[in-house]
């Protein structure tokens, strides 16, 4: 019954694609094994808190999975300069990631760091033989990250950047609407398509307001700032809707941080 | 084998490590990670007559060793508490304590007649939380109203009964004082201190509520200085907590004069903290040589 969640994890690899983001892989079978896409991880740093990161992707033969880190400051940072053979306490893997069960075809929508657990959501789609779409939108090219391995593992890709350099000129909500757009045109068969949405806020709020339009399930992956990762302090609220109407705090660590879209309150 | 009982008033823990109200969730999911009867006790999330949803996030800042937390009450209401939780929580085979916060004075004596009867161990009056406006901290910077409530409670209760006393006032122990004088079973101490963290580029304060309570390590100074000063002023139990994030910090504890601990920000580092830090005690305890965890109480050697 009682089963562990704290693993000291050693770093197998140390990828830096480019100057923003550093990828870890790390070991553990255990979190490997059972890890689902849309799932997170709670790293110990050099600060106090343990620090959120979704987990990217898994390789369950090896025993493995990754993360990407952005740095945006000390906890990060440190995690950044984490080098082969250091090991970090981790907690997972945690929370309700994507309901992926019942589709045929999954859209992902990433801006940002919200590009990583996405990734995890194409590799899952592979295996399971469903149709990945995948839109990604980066702040610019030499920004972008992820980008060969969505071309390798989705079925179809779409890149957009704010500077114009890629793809698609703008966020991914307008990426995110030609594929819609095109899906509407070839007459598809959309009632068992699911748009799985990670980013900025106003991206996933798009991302849920353009899904409801074409009538299309929508999933949306929520950040806030936690302190337990495990649903025992309830710093992590974020305001979700309950059958009957009623708004409720609900904790983004364990009741989340995936939310069916139709219940989050933006 | 050292005795690691400890006895706080008419209530025997099974050892002296509780965990702090807050910071345990309610339970549910905590009991999927470690044995919760391993504990010496669980004191409950702050429970309130009506249900509440709490302050807006962010409810959380980080600091040099602590953290801050605007939580604000955010409960299911007491009598939902009371149906639901607790007779799970009472299956643990460890002390359940009812942590009760009120807004008007009068709440306090309502939730505690709804809880005679039934089988929670002990009640801790919440006079501390500082993330709520109105009632619960200002009651206990008070030492008037401490004694108004304390003893309107002892009226219609019969249960063991902890007064929870917040650090921010200037004399602790004349707050401690006035719960013990109306008819306190025991004190326990610390509740977080208020603080406020700013984003120096937005100049916006990291948590929506602006303040909120500082815990952690950070604290333990104050906690261990204020836990001393109240066990020289009362001869009820104390209950210290504060920064406890190890073995050698609970024996640390119960050398300025505790009775018994309380484990609060720990868990959300570590949730299995309270397991490691009692096996940490109990070994510390083994090697001074003492029979028993209690003997180590009060055993401060001052300059
Ligand atoms: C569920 C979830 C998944 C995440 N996945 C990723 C990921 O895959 N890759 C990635 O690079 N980042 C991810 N983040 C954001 C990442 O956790 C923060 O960037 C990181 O905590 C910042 O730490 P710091 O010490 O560098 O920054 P500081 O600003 O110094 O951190 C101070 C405090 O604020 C918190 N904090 C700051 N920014 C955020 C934020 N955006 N979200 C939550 N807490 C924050 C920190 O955890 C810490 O407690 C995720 C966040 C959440 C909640
Ligand atoms: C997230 C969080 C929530 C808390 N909620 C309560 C509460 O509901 N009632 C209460 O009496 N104390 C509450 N506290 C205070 C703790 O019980 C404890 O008194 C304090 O945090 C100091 O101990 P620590 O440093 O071990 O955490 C809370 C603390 C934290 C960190
Ligand atoms: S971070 Fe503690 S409940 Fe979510």
């Amino acid at each position: 019954m009682v089963h562990q969640i704290d693993y000291s994890c050693q770093v197998i690899r140390r990828q830096q694609p480019n100057r923003s983001y550093v990828i870890l892989t790390l070991e553990s079978p255990e979190i490997a094994a059972m890890a689902m896409p849309g799932q997170f991880v709670d790293v110990s740093s050099d600060q106090f808190l343990r620090r959120p990161f979704g987990i990217m992707s898994v390789d369950r033969e090896q025993g493995t999975f990754a993360i990407g880190i952005r740095v945006m400051g000390q906890g990060t940072l440190y995690l950044s300069r984490l080098q082969p053979g250091d090991k970090v306490s981790i907690l997972g893997p945690l929370g309700h990631g994507f309901c992926l069960e019942g589709y045929d075809r999954i859209i992902t929508v990433g801006g940002g760091t919200g590009v990583f657990p996405l990734f995890f959501v194409q590799q899952f789609c592979r295996e399971q033989n469903i149709e990945g779409i995948a839109v990604c939108g980066y702040r610019s090219a030499e920004e972008s990250i992820l980008t060969e391995e969505f071309t390798q593992t989705a079925c179809a890709v779409s890149f957009a950047s704010d500077a114009g350099d890629m793809t698609v000129a703008g966020h991914a909500g307008i990426a995110l609407q030609a594929v819609i757009d095109d899906l509407i045109e070839t007459n598809s068969d959309i009632s068992r398509t699911l748009i799985c949405a990670c980013g900025p806020k106003l991206m996933m709020k798009t991302a849920a307001r353009l899904a409801k339009q074409a009538g299309i399930s929508c999933q949306v992956s929520l950040e806030e700032r936690m302190a337990c990762g495990v649903g025992i302090c309830l710093v992590c609220v974020c305001k979700t809707k309950k059958d009957d109407g009623t708004v409720e705090h609900s904790r983004c660590c364990v009741d989340g941080p995936v939310f069916d879209a139709e219940v989050v309150i933006w | 084998m050292v005795d690691m009982t400890v006895q706080i008033g008419s209530l025997k823990l099974n050892n002296p490590v509780i965990a702090a109200s807050g910071t345990f969730g309610f339970e549910r999911e905590i009991e999927q990670y470690m044995d919760l009867s391993k504990l010496g006790g669980i004191s409950s999330k702050g429970l309130t007559i009506k249900p509440r949803s709490g302050n807006d996030a962010p409810r959380v800042a980080e600091c040099p060793q602590g953290m801050l937390n605007s939580v604000g009450l955010q409960n299911p209401g007491i009598e939902y508490f009371i149906e639901n939780e607790l007779p799970h929580m009472l299956t643990y085979g460890c002390a359940v304590i009812a942590n009760i916060a009120g807004h008007e004075f009068e709440e306090y004596g309502e939730m505690a007649k709804l809880l005679e009867d039934t089988a929670v161990d002990a009640i801790e009056l919440n006079l501390s939380c500082p993330n709520v406006s109105g009632g619960c901290m200002a009651f206990g910077s008070d030492a008037y109203m401490i004694r108004s409530v304390v003893s309107s409670v002892k009226k219609v209760s019969s249960k063991p009964l902890w007064v929870k006393l917040t650090p921010n006032v200037t004399s602790i122990s004349e707050m401690a004082i006035a719960a013990e004088e109306a008819g306190a079973d025991a004190v326990s101490l610390i509740n977080t201190l208020l603080g406020l963290v700013i984003d120096i580029d937005s100049r916006r304060p990291i948590m929506k509520n602006n303040t909120g309570g500082l815990s952690g390590p950070a604290v333990r100074p104050v906690a261990v200085r204020m836990v001393n000063e109240v066990y020289n002023a009362v001869s009820i139990p104390v209950i210290g907590m504060g920064g406890i994030m190890t073995g050698r910090d609970a024996a640390e504890m119960m050398i300025a004069g505790a009775s018994a601990v309380q484990v609060g920000t720990a868990n959300l580092v570590k949730p299995t903290a309270c397991i490691d830090i009692i096996r940490e005690l109990e070994s510390w305890t083994a090697n001074t040589g003492a029979a028993g965890v209690s003997e180590i109480t009060g055993t401060i050697v001052k300059w």
